[in-house]
């Protein structure tokens, strides 16, 4: 073992156990590595054909999908560059909730790409420019590729059409059966005000069981519980909600009741049944057919409303109990007070059913009627009705980005293609050092057609230079033909591969944002970590190939 | 090859990055090898001073990712399936299995000893269930085996076994280099393929005729039952779960079929009872001077408990002369008895109740020829309201007539070593028990399993009345049906749906070597018949031939093969579609393992 070698400089400065790493080699070249390397993990899985990926985090859970936001969140990724990606996409994923993949491939390949250009003798900040500059020159080429406008967000066909690609890459097989199955979903609940669309009204119930295909939507919301008291069935039914327990009242307040004679220890609970049978009784004149509870539902109480024919049904969650009232238009009462005309919701069957083995309390409304829609995911093991879950999310969340802005950019890297064959024009008009950077901004774009091509088996090269001829010869549309045998394109606008315009501005903003920051570092120091095991000074050297 | 490698070499002189590409898209082990070698050397020139690992992940995390990954999960499945193949059919065998979580368990007085849960089983979901998988690909067989048994509670062992049979198909074109996606594809439409062949050939039966549609249920329980533990007595179980099923509402709620179970006794001696029946529940002393026998007596159902107590919990009594204090004591009492006489009142002669009833209440009673029961499990007690109506009143002061239940006859019985209750002859009828009787613990615990598939398979059989022959008959019919499909399609799919047709006959083939059969014998005989047109021709077991299963009368809901073969193709689909595995270490209730010094928390090095 060799002595420890005294640092000189900075490091005297520092506490005893930090690291500080600059310059190219030390700092910069390692970054670019480790994002690299990420990038790989989630190349795989990008486009319809992209392979998933089995993630078993730190408790145990086993997740199987292809979806870059779980992956990456899942895989807590710990080194401080490559935390710049993943951050990149979290972003993505909030602002958008699709396209998170685009992001992380296609700033993996800025970085890398990167790399040569440091080697050639750019600064990193020349680099970062070069690409910032090209991705502002992107984004105004962008809206000229846009293909295609949906008109009407009510229409189920355009709506159908706009949200297969998007489900494509992550069920594909499956996209047009989903596609119809979230359109109905989304199209029934959307408000006056397309812009008010709330992406948590759509629900999803997972019931083990049958199949994918299987999958169904209803009106209304479906709860994996069963009844508490003996009533399972009213139709028209006026709901009183109520976000305390149905019980006799408690104070608060630590309290002893004080009995001084024998007589009223007789009438005592006497005078408590009276009381809540008074109350089940006002609810009952009202004509309330269920009551829903946050809370318990005390045994005297259930007596009660089993005998006046009232249906209970207890919610554990908070959240649940709101969005039924707004399911069925009620206000959940936080007292054991009959409610209002105006407080009380209406449904127009809530019921018990069995799917598949487990018992759902249905509230099911007529169509147009629901300001929720749940899709009831069926599948034959829990990984996949995971996945669909998390596919149904991002069509959701596409679905909302329409309401905001309906323009589509051709999918299957023809915008990607087009983009490049514009901005390496482009970089050969500028003058400077960002010429090169330009030109590798893109040369990164090809990552994405390519990764397109690599995940469905057929060589990128192939791909990527026919890809450029047909795009040379004006059919700015041209993409991947990810059915045909081998390297074929095709007009991909005509066959209604289309990607969100704001997916795609997004992404091409973050990913260029998440490359230049990584690349704008020039020193690392880190804090000896609290706790940690003591750094040693001679790290295990492992061969990185 | 050394015309590519010219090419390799020319590619060098390029950049590092596209050699590497090249190294993905070669297909030949040894191209790729070159390739590698290569871009090592490469690798080497850089100026980089020191090659030191990246730490980019926890450390602990382990990762692996492409076709190697691919096949061992496949690998690691098939182990699973081997486990189970052997319980399949009627000359199946059983699985012991001891649970490794063993208990401490008192075993006479004071001698402990630690002793796991031992079960014998040959239901699919259950071995499955108990074998504790920890593989994260092979957990996927695992939960399309529990996925089966909630939607139709049978074919547990089929289901994993064709998803095994698949993926081993499946395996050689991995290795071929066919894209998994490809594979993932061709399983889709051939899932879809065969549930539209189910649809087309299967057989329904007029729901109307009654007899008919009894008939046709007890077929199908009894194929059911012929492979489990209890096949001998197919014909007498068969015929009682019908009954027990036809008791039952719309909903068919599978809870209000009570099964009971009684040490002791042949199986013969099991029966079903058209009501309910429950254990004698813990009595006090007044007990014995209560009739043990009612005809048609009014049942009051209570959740009240029959004992002297406080009212209320935080209630105090202050009281300031000695006369109060008698009266008090006196009022406690006088609660006490004022319910017992409101319940006597009412007419009720057999009280039950969820809380306990105590001796004052029990002497009560008996003094006035009323049996009570306290302490009865909640589910009986609703079996109860089911098959007598009435309801559970938590107060005695509005008990009347409506909520009152009734039957014909209540009477106390001796099955076993145990004493029963049991109400007969009940006007709602929705619900019904049937007692079992056998052997040891194991073996009952196996016959109600049995029971529970079998009931499964009725329930839905009348929600669903399409049935197919079973004994691999309607798996061979698919087979040949996917073989002569997958001539119509040109391209890679044509090899996929052959193969899977294959898969197929993995159930026939399995029954035969489960039962000692030649099985290539019999696999010939049977694709000749199919061939032929005999869609229904299956293995028969009984005489180690083929024959025609639909006229044997081995018949399976076409719900349950539809499932199997969804889930099996999902199943298979899942695995195949993944090419990386990452495993973060464990955190929580296990220390992490100390940490290799000098790595990790996020060190560039």
């Amino acid at each position: 073992m060799a002595l420890p070698i005294p640092r000189t400089g900075l490091a005297t400065m520092l506490k005893d156990g930090a690291r500080h790493f600059h310059g190219l080699e030390e700092a910069v070249y390692r970054n670019i590595n480790a994002c690299k390397e990420l990038s790989v993990v989630t190349r795989s899985a990008y486009g319809p054909n992209g392979m998933n990926k089995m993630v078993i985090n730190h408790l145990e859970k086993l997740f199987v999908t292809k979806d870059t936001g779980t992956v990456i969140k899942e895989l807590e990724v710990e080194h401080p560059a490559a935390k710049m990606m993943v951050m990149a996409t979290q972003m993505m994923e909030q602002e958008v909730g699709d396209g998170t993949n685009f992001v992380m491939v296609l700033s993996g390949a800025l970085i890398s790409n990167a790399e040569e250009l440091l080697k050639m003798g750019l600064s990193p900040s020349e680099v970062a420019e070069g690409y910032e500059l090209a991705c502002e020159k992107a984004l105004t080429i962008l809206p000229d590729l846009v293909c295609h406008t949906l008109s009407d967000l009510r229409s189920k066909e355009e709506v159908v059409r706009a949200l297969r690609t998007s489900l494509a890459s992550k069920q594909y097989g499956h996209e047009d059966f989903l596609a119809s199955l979230l359109a109905d979903a989304c199209i029934s609940i959307l408000p006056e005000d397309p812009r008010s669309f709330n992406v948590d009204n759509v629900r999803v119930a997972k019931i083990l069981g049958s199949g994918v295909l299987a999958t169904t939507v209803m009106n209304g919301m479906v709860f994996k519980r069963v009844v508490e008291g003996t009533i399972d069935r009213a139709t028209d039914a006026k709901i009183a909600v109520y976000s305390c327990p149905f019980d006799s009242t408690a104070t608060e307040t630590k309290g002893t009741v004080l009995l001084k004679t024998a007589s009223e220890l007789k009438t005592f609970s006497k005078g408590e049944e009276d009381l809540i049978e008074r109350q089940v009784n006002a609810l009952s004149e009202l004509g309330v057919k269920v009551v829903v509870s946050g809370g318990k539902v005390g045994e005297m109480a259930l007596h009660f409303l089993n005998q006046y024919k009232i249906m209970v049904v207890r919610l554990l969650s908070k959240f649940d109990l709101r969005r039924l009232c707004r399911a069925v238009g009620a206000t959940a009462l936080p007292k054991m007070v009959p409610p209002s005309q105006e407080e009380m919701g209406h449904c127009d069957v809530v019921e018990v059913q069995e799917i598949g083995g487990t018992n759902v309390i249905l509230f099911t409304q007529k169509a147009g009627d629901s300001r929720i829609a749940t899709i009831v995911v069926r599948g034959s093991t829990d990984n996949i009705m995971d996945d669909i879950e998390r596919t149904v999310d991002d069509g959701i969340n596409t679905f909302k980005c329409l309401t905001k802005d309906g323009r589509f950019v051709p999918g299957a890297g023809a915008t990607e293609i087009e983009l490049a064959r514009q901005l390496a024009s482009y970089g050969e008009t500028c003058p400077g050092m960002e010429q090169y950077a330009i030109k590798k901004f893109a040369e990164s774009l090809e990552a994405l057609p390519r990764a397109l091509a690599e995940n469905s088996g057929v060589k990128a090269m192939e791909v990527v230079s026919k890809l450029y001829t047909s795009h040379q010869a004006g059919d700015q549309n041209s993409g991947f033909d990810i059915e045909g045998e081998g390297a074929a394109v095709k007009d991909v606008a005509a066959a209604g591969i289309w990607d969100l315009y704001l997916a795609k501005m997004w992404g091409l903003k973050l990913a260029t944002n998440a490359a230049a920051t990584v690349l704008r570092v020039d020193q690392i120091i880190m804090a000896k970590a609290a706790g940690g095991p003591k750094p040693q000074d001679n790290p295990v050297v492992r061969d990185d190939e | 090859r050394p015309l590519f490698c010219a090419s390799v070499l020319d590619h060098v002189t390029l950049h590092v990055a596209q050699l590497a590409e090249i190294k993905q898209q070669t297909t030949s082990s040894e191209l790729s090898a070159f390739c590698c070698l290569f871009v090592r050397c490469c690798k080497t020139k850089r100026p980089l001073v020191m090659q030191a690992p990246i730490i980019l992940l926890k450390e602990g995390t382990d990762t692996s990712q492409g076709k190697p990954q691919i096949i061992s999960n496949i690998n690691a499945c098939e182990v699973v399936v081997d486990a189970v193949s052997s319980t399949l059919g009627p000359r199946g065998l059983d699985k012991l299995i001891v649970d490794g979580h063993g208990e401490w368990r008192s075993i006479y007085h004071g001698a402990v000893r630690q002793q796991g849960k031992t079960t014998i089983s040959n239901d699919g979901a259950t071995i499955m269930k108990l074998l504790d998988i920890v593989h994260p690909a092979a957990k996927t067989l695992v939960d399309i085996s529990l996925s089966q048994d909630a939607e139709v509670g049978d074919g547990t062992t089929s289901v994993v076994l064709l998803a095994g049979e698949i993926l081993k198909c499946c395996k050689t074109f991995v290795e071929d280099n066919v894209h998994p996606q490809i594979l993932v594809r061709g399983l889709r439409k051939v899932a879809l393929l065969s549930i539209a062949r189910i649809k087309e050939i299967a057989v329904h039966v007029k729901r109307e005729d009654v007899k008919e549609m009894d008939d046709l249920l007890k077929k199908c329980a009894a194929t059911a039952l012929s492979s489990k533990v209890i096949a001998r007595q197919k014909d007498f179980f068969s015929q009682m779960v019908v009954d027990a099923v036809r008791h039952l509402d719309e909903l068919l709620p599978l809870n209000m079929i009570g099964i009971k179970k009684v040490k002791g006794g042949s199986l013969e001696e099991s029966r079903l009872i058209d009501g309910v029946g429950f254990k004698k529940t813990f009595s006090y002393a007044g007990f014995e001077m209560q009739r043990k026998k009612y005809t048609q007596p009014k049942i009051a159902l209570l959740n009240i408990e029959l004992e002297l107590k406080a009212e209320k919990e935080n209630a105090e009594l202050r009281i300031d002369n000695v006369e109060e204090y008698q009266k008090v004591v006196d009022a406690e009492w006088a609660i006490l008895y004022d319910k017992l006489e409101k319940i006597v009142d009412s007419g009720a002669k057999v009280v039950l109740s969820k809380l306990p009833i105590g001796d004052v209440a029990t002497q009560y009673f008996a003094d006035r020829d009323v049996f009570c029961a306290g302490r009865v499990p909640d589910d009986d007690l609703r079996r109860t309201i089911q098959a007598c109506g009435g309801a559970i009143q938590t107060s005695v002061s509005s008990l009347s007539d409506t909520v009152l239940g009734t039957c014909q006859l209540f009477q106390e019985e001796q099955i076993g070593g145990d004493r029963f209750n049991i109400f007969t002859g009940c006007p709602e009828a929705k619900t019904c028990t049937i007692i079992l009787r056998g052997g040891a613990e194991q073996f009952i615990e196996e016959t109600e399993r049995s029971l529970h598939d079998a009931i499964m398979i009725v329930r839905r059989t009348i929600k669903n009345d399409a049935i197919v022959a079973g004994g691999g008959a309607i798996e061979m019919e698919l087979s040949k049906y996917l073989r002569d499909y997958s001539k119509t399609v040109a391209g890679k799919e044509q090899l996929i749906i052959a193969a899977v047709a294959e898969a197929m006959e993995v159930i026939p083939r399995q029954l035969c070597d489960n039962a000692g059969f030649d099985s290539m014998n019999i696999l010939n005989r049977l694709r000749q018949k199919h061939a032929e047109g005999g869609k229904w021709f299956g293995v028969d077991i009984m005489n180690e031939d083929v024959a025609d299963n639909f006229d044997a009368c081995v018949w399976e809901p076409a719900m349950v093969k539809i499932n199997a073969i969804t889930g099996a193709t999902e199943a298979a689909a899942l695995i195949l579609s993944v090419d990386e595995t990452i495993k973060n270490p464990k955190s929580g209730a296990n220390d992490p393992p100390p940490a290799l010094p000098g790595r990790g928390r996020g060190r560039p090095m």
